[in-house]
């Protein structure tokens, strides 16, 4: 297990006082905030923070931390020493970071360090319970959950068994995470976003109440070849000059798997999208593909490859920098 | 080995077949009634319907809803703080788009 250095994740020095550790820890929340700051591994961040956030915040936590001494690194082996919280006694551990639906998983992202020291908020697990309430019926918890898919379900509706991992909880009050295997039919002309419902695969009911419901938010898979908006599609198909001087026939490869004929017409200028109305992600009103053409130029390496160029320039009375002056 | 059947779950697009009422959303994205509410009034969701018993809403308002449970959770902002938020994570996010277009 390695050791976490939470001074460090805040960037406050070990006798910060509780507002300076607030502060610092609102400054990095808000931006690393995973629904603000779209940059991989901000995520991440913000679990590290949010965890160490949890111990400094918690007078009883922080001093049990304190305890370890001011030696340890970050990522260090560490092993915690026997009866190292004696005496110490936690309130309810309402978790800072993490919230379920982030990175697929549901609730606990706790780091192993923070687990094994102050446990997986087993007093929240063991809190929300309403078994012992006799009589009374609620709707199980809706549970979040993010999936990635390929641009091609979208296009063609798919047939996908998705894995989760969700905390469980035994009859001691343990709580592991088990994997789960869903069978779960993706409907065509879904997109980034859009959340799915499964109705009755979320949390169980207590008493007579129904299961909650699981809800997927749907992302593609990071694409090579095209860029997605919304229901709208972006390929680059690149051209030689000629081709774009002279006009030609290419293949277009769709999203969907099959292969367009696009002609290119004569005069085709770099960056000039050309639109296959309806050839997006298919819906009631479908998305269109843009064909974004790039020209590219050949090396001129050989002697009959440069004397080419040279004909151009004889060629043409061409100037392209006539609108800088000098 | 015997022959096991898959059974696949059909699933329903929240954006596009789901009209949440108050309950529904309350539930899915794990905030009370009466902060939904609150974010009625500021303008952050706009339900159709006359009165929050008849509120029937859209299925991006459950993206919405739980950007701003989480903005209001984890960084304690006010409602219309919240507002503003999303007003300029909005806007960020069509900027965004608009630059991948013009990429």
């Amino acid at each position: 297990m390695k050791f976490r250095d939470y001074y460090e994740a805040l960037g406050v020095a070990r006798g910060a006082s509780e507002a300076e550790i607030k502060a610092a820890y609102r400054k990095l929340a808000r931006k690393y905030h995973p629904d603000v700051n779209k940059e991989a591994g901000a995520e991440e961040q913000f679990k590290e923070i949010g965890e160490a956030y949890a111990v400094l915040k918690d007078t009883e936590k922080r001093a049990a931390y304190d305890r370890f001494g001011a030696n340890w690194k970050n990522g260090q082996d560490f092993t915690p020493p026997p009866n190292w919280n004696e005496g110490f006694e936690y309130a309810d551990s309402s978790f800072g970071g993490g919230h379920p639906g982030y990175g697929g998983g549901f609730e606990g992202d706790q780091s192993e360090f923070f687990e094994s020291l102050f446990g997986r908020g087993k007093h929240r697990q063991g809190g929300r319970g309403g078994q012992s309430r006799q009589g009374m019926n609620f709707k199980g918890q809706d549970h979040h959950a993010k999936i990635l898919i390929d641009l091609a379900d979208a296009y063609n509706g798919a047939k996908r068994t998705i894995s989760l991992h969700m905390p469980t909880q035994d009859a001691t009050g343990h709580v592991s995470t088990q994997e789960r295997k869903l069978d779960v039919s993706i409907p065509k002309g879904i997109k980034a976003g859009q959340n799915l419902r499964l109705t009755g695969q979320g949390g169980p009911g207590i008493g007579e109440g129904p299961a909650g419901d699981l809800y997927l938010e749907i992302d593609f898979h990071p694409n090579p070849i095209y860029r997605i908006d919304g229901k709208d599609i972006f390929i680059d198909i690149p051209l030689a000059p000629w081709e774009a001087a002279l006009g030609t026939t290419v293949n277009v490869p769709t999203p969907a798997g099959s292969t367009l004929e696009l002609k290119i017409p004569a005069g085709t200028i770099a960056g000039r999208k050309m639109r296959l109305k309806g050839k997006g992600i298919p819906s009631a009103e479908a998305g269109d593909l843009y064909v974004v053409p790039t020209i590219v130029l050949p090396p001129a390496n050989t002697d009959a490859q440069k004397e080419a160029y040279q004909n151009f320039e004889k060629a043409f009375d061409f100037n392209p920098r006539t609108h800088l002056k000098g | 080995m015997a022959n096991i059947k898959t059974t696949w779950i059909e699933a329903s697009v929240v954006e596009n077949e789901v009209h949440m009422s108050i309950v529904e959303l309350s539930h899915a994205s794990r905030t009370p009634q009466e902060l939904i509410m609150s974010w009625v009034s500021e303008g952050v969701l706009s339900p159709v319907g006359s009165s929050p018993q008849d509120w029937r809403f859209s299925g991006d308002s459950l993206k919405r809803a739980k950007t701003a449970a989480h903005l209001t959770h984890d960084l304690e902002l006010n409602v219309s703080g919240v507002a503003l938020a999303l007003d300029l994570l909005d806007e960020i996010a069509q900027l965004r788009a608009r630059l991948q277009r013009e990429l």
